[in-house]
């Protein structure tokens, strides 16, 4: 469980708060959502939870080990994975195999089980054949792909998404939805930053945020009833997602 | 893609299977024997070098690609040894202090010689190697001298990073010039400062990319678990018999190039 305890956090003194006393729970095996208008937070919020940036006040924890315990650290970053909005900008390696590769590598495993994991993790991405491919070769959806390939060769526990379908096109984005959908039936934790309302309608709950706080907690359906409260903040609801005033 | 020099070409040959460690230090021997070679070495080293063509497979215009993007500096080479060897005169240009001398076209043949070969030692090296594998070769020989506090791995994990940011700048530069471009600006015409100020439209862009993307990815390798020190990867060297055998034979080619020059 990842458990977020009135965070609160802001670059330095002199900028204001970026996140404001946000208490969140991602409980394991759950999708969560995460939408809100650009710039209340969201990315923000996601790289507190595998100890990219610290909390100014407050706390994060994962499965009990406290993000700002130096010693935990790594653990933390193979327990959740982080997958950046820009794909381009995560791919390491010279060749999609040892892209792969360096998350197992940086753990220090052996080459043969660093070999299965690649393998393995290149299939359920749907990218076996492009092992020798140079990253540059690659499409966008390629890209993305092999970002999130990069993650689940690190085994992790919890995978945070920030917007896994920008950029993509319909086809792309029908796939990168469905590995997110495989991913959450074989019991990974999924943390879904979405700029699409409509990629998050299968998600167990959704959490609004806007201006640095959480806005609503709940789930889809509590959330696409209060259209009113996400229209005032810049958000639609999906068609079809709404109930009540939402169809107003 | 810009960068034509030496890029990796996909092959089966021997030479494409070696240990990367084993041609690196064939491109690190063959250096100063270019270096020094005299008359019969040249010969001996032309021989060599045309063999591991031939084994290789290159294309008499592949090698010349290597070759081409300098071709220009290894002009003006030709010619400064050309025209400013003092000997014997066979041509004098006056007015011009200039002459051509028996001993400036013998010296400039020299060099020139001299650089091809290094050109295509190393072209052969690179087109035969994947960039991985060459880094990994790199880290594996540096290892050593880790006791002397020279972190071997992070210097593998710079280079690679750098391989990676080449065609990642190359599309954004590409993606600028067009954007101005569209927008009216004009890089082909005008006076070299009218052209300078054109590029340094993009330039400055490029450079604030360049550093929020490296931001960005140092953040992307943190996330994933990255840290000084220490990893694992995927490839493992292993030496196999063609390694020790190439190995022998470049042993044997650097001993009989000493023979060569005891002899003379």
């Amino acid at each position: 469980m990842i458990r977020v305890e009135d965070l609160s956090y802001r670059y330095d003194r002199e900028t204001p708060l970026i996140l404001r006393n946000i208490t969140l729970t991602f409980a394991e095996g759950a999708h969560t959502a995460l939408i809100g208008p650009n710039g209340c937070g969201k990315t923000t919020l996601i790289k507190h939870l595998n100890a990219l940036l610290f909390p100014a006040s407050g706390s994060v924890s994962v499965d009990g080990m406290n993000t700002c315990d130096g010693s935990s650290v790594r653990e933390i970053r193979r327990r959740v994975g982080m997958i950046f909005q820009n794909p381009e900008s995560q791919i390491v390696g010279m060749t999609v195999e040892e892209d792969v590769a360096f998350g197992p590598g940086n753990l220090g495993l052996a080459p043969a089980e660093i070999r299965r994991r690649v393998d393995d993790c290149l299939k359920m991405v749907g990218m076996t054949g492009l092992e020798k491919r140079a990253p540059h070769t690659l499409s966008g959806g390629e890209k993305r792909l092999l970002s999130i390939a990069g993650v689940l060769a690190m085994d992790p526990k919890y995978i945070a998404f920030d917007e896994p379908t920008a950029y993509l096109d319909p086809g792309g984005r029908q796939r990168v939805l469905a590995i997110i959908r495989q991913l959450h039936r074989e019991g990974m934790t999924i943390i879904h930053i979405a700029h699409d309302m409509r990629d998050v309608t299968g998600a167990d709950r959704i959490v609004v945020m806007d201006q640095g706080a959480v806005l609503i907690d709940g789930t889809p359906a509590e959330v696409f009833s209060r259209a009113g409260l996400l229209r005032s903040i810049g958000l639609d609801i999906p068609a079809g997602a709404g109930h009540g005033e939402g169809l107003l | 893609m810009m960068i034509r020099l030496g890029q990796y070409l996909p092959g089966e040959t021997v030479v494409h299977r070696l240990d990367p460690r084993v041609k690196i230090v064939a491109v690190l021997l063959m250096s100063p024997l270019i270096f020094t070679a005299q008359a019969a070495g040249i010969v001996l080293i032309c021989l060599f070098l045309a063999a591991v063509i031939a084994i290789v497979h290159l294309s008499i215009a592949q090698t010349a690609a290597a070759v081409r993007p300098v071709a220009f500096f290894i002009i003006v080479i030709f010619l400064m040894h050309l025209l400013l060897t003092e000997g014997r005169s066979l041509l004098s240009l006056d007015p011009l202090p200039l002459r051509i001398t028996r001993e400036g076209i013998v010296q400039g043949a020299y060099v020139t010689w001299q650089f091809i070969c290094l050109l295509v030692v190393a072209a052969i090296l690179t087109m035969t190697t994947l960039p991985s594998d060459l880094v990994g070769g790199i880290e594996r020989l540096l290892r050593p001298l880790a006791r002397l506090g020279i972190p071997s791995q992070d210097i593998a994990v710079m280079i690679s990073m750098a391989l990676r940011f080449i065609p990642m700048l190359y599309e954004e530069y590409e993606r600028l010039r067009t954007a101005q471009a569209a927008r009216g600006a004009d890089f082909t015409t005008g006076s070299i400062l009218l052209r300078l100020r054109a590029v340094s439209s993009f330039v400055v862009p490029l450079l604030l990319c360049a550093f929020r993307r490296a931001d960005e990815l140092a953040m992307a390798m943190e996330a994933r678990g990255y840290r000084r020190g220490p990893r694992s990867s995927l490839h493992e060297l292993k030496f196999s018999g063609r390694d020790f055998t190439a190995l022998a034979v470049m042993a044997l080619f650097v001993l009989m190039n000493l023979g060569l020059r005891m002899i003379a």
